[in-house]
């Protein structure tokens, strides 16, 4: 597959700005879409190799691959154009459908239900997220008691994640390094 | 005070935000409703709901709750103090982590933040499904669109959007 990075910077803020316009549902399947399907900036396994990488920093993963790529192709200035291509509509619109919200609420309690249903189904999504991803680590104990350790902490104890980061990561660095994890 | 206070906190979240913003959903949570009192907890519901549902990457949470707090700029702020400082990191981290791809202390650090990660994002959905009392309406939603994501491959709006009709229901 021919792949070519873009070659302006408007091409780089235009490519990230339909990531960000179509992204109903989730970035991540849109930016695959854009950047390896229809523009063919990047490669199969380069994306799948920046994006890895970006979930083990932190912040928002496909906020910190357009930082990545836009610094690999123009530097400084391609780093800030495709993260504000990225974030321009999207910021636009989260705040105007919030406003709109927010108009109708006050007098409204069936609005309310309605988006408390969608709140607790979008925590529904993250629980089968961390299902999803867990399902193969908890075959060792190690992680099992890990992961039951810091879902006590941060679920039930409402422990400080300033806390407990440091802590539980210091941890599972232990059991890695012994072969544990 | 209170929109220094905020790109502070955004700031320093942002530096321990591994995983993304699901797995700081909890700490966020915690300082926004418990702490700070800038919102209750059926609050913190809905913007995440509101959050969730436009398109974009969820980190734009972030900026609703800087709305709320203090308007537009408080929105502004909250999301550029939630990406800067892990934008300056994935920064100057990206090549030097290609670099070291095959030295084992990486592959301990991808080993041990795995469990981490995921039990943030479990208490973040936790969190969320049980604003106050355990509710099991809340939870019955939250199990349903669980259990919809993991044996099916469809477009995640469509279990938002069923969320929201039952709960139109059940909760109203």
């Amino acid at each position: 597959m021919n792949v070519a990075p873009p070659k302006t910077l408007g091409e780089l803020f235009f490519g990230f700005l339909s990531i960000g316009a179509r992204s109903f549902g989730g970035v991540m399947p849109w930016a695959h879409r854009v950047m390896v399907e229809e523009r063919r900036w990047v490669t199969e396994a380069d994306f799948a190799e920046t994006i890895g990488l970006c979930q083990f920093l932190p912040g928002p993963n496909i906020g910190n691959a357009s930082i990545v790529y836009g610094k690999r192709w123009f530097g400084l200035a391609g780093a800030l154009v495709a993260f504000l291509g990225l974030f321009a509509l999207p910021f636009v619109w989260v705040l105007a459908l919030f406003a709109l919200y927010a108009d109708f609420a006050a007098t409204n309690a069936t609005l309310r239900a309605v988006v408390t249903g969608v709140g607790a189904a979008g925590a529904g999504l993250f629980i089968g997220t961390a299902i999803k991803l867990g399902r193969v680590l908890v075959r060792r104990p190690a992680a099992l008691i890990l992961i039951t350790g810091c879902f006590l902490a941060a679920g039930i104890g409402r422990v400080s994640l300033f806390v407990l980061l440091p802590v539980s990561f210091a941890c599972a660095l232990l059991a890695a390094r012994r072969g544990w994890l | 005070m209170t929109l220094v206070e905020l790109t502070l906190y955004f700031m320093l979240l942002s530096l321990i935000s591994v995983g993304g913003m699901p797995s700081v959903l909890p700490e966020l949570q915690r300082y926004a409703v418990d702490v700070k009192g800038w919102m209750t907890p059926d609050d913190f519901i809905q913007v995440f709901a509101v959050g969730q549902a436009a398109p974009g990457p969820n980190v734009l949470i972030a900026s609703l709750v800087g709305w709320k707090v203090a308007g537009l700029p408080g929105a502004l702020l909250a999301l550029a103090a939630m990406c800067g400082p892990a934008a300056v990191l994935a920064w100057w981290v990206a090549e030097a982590w290609d670099r070291f791809k095959d030295t084992p202390w990486r592959r301990a650090i991808q080993r041990a933040i795995a469990p981490v990660v995921v039990a943030l994002i479990l208490s973040g959905g936790f969190i969320l499904a049980t604003p106050a009392a355990p509710d099991w309406r809340l939870w019955a939603i939250a199990a349903a669109s669980a259990v919809g994501m993991l044996i099916s491959k469809a477009n995640p709006l469509w279990f938002l959007a069923a969320g929201g009709a039952i709960g139109g229901f059940l909760l109203a």
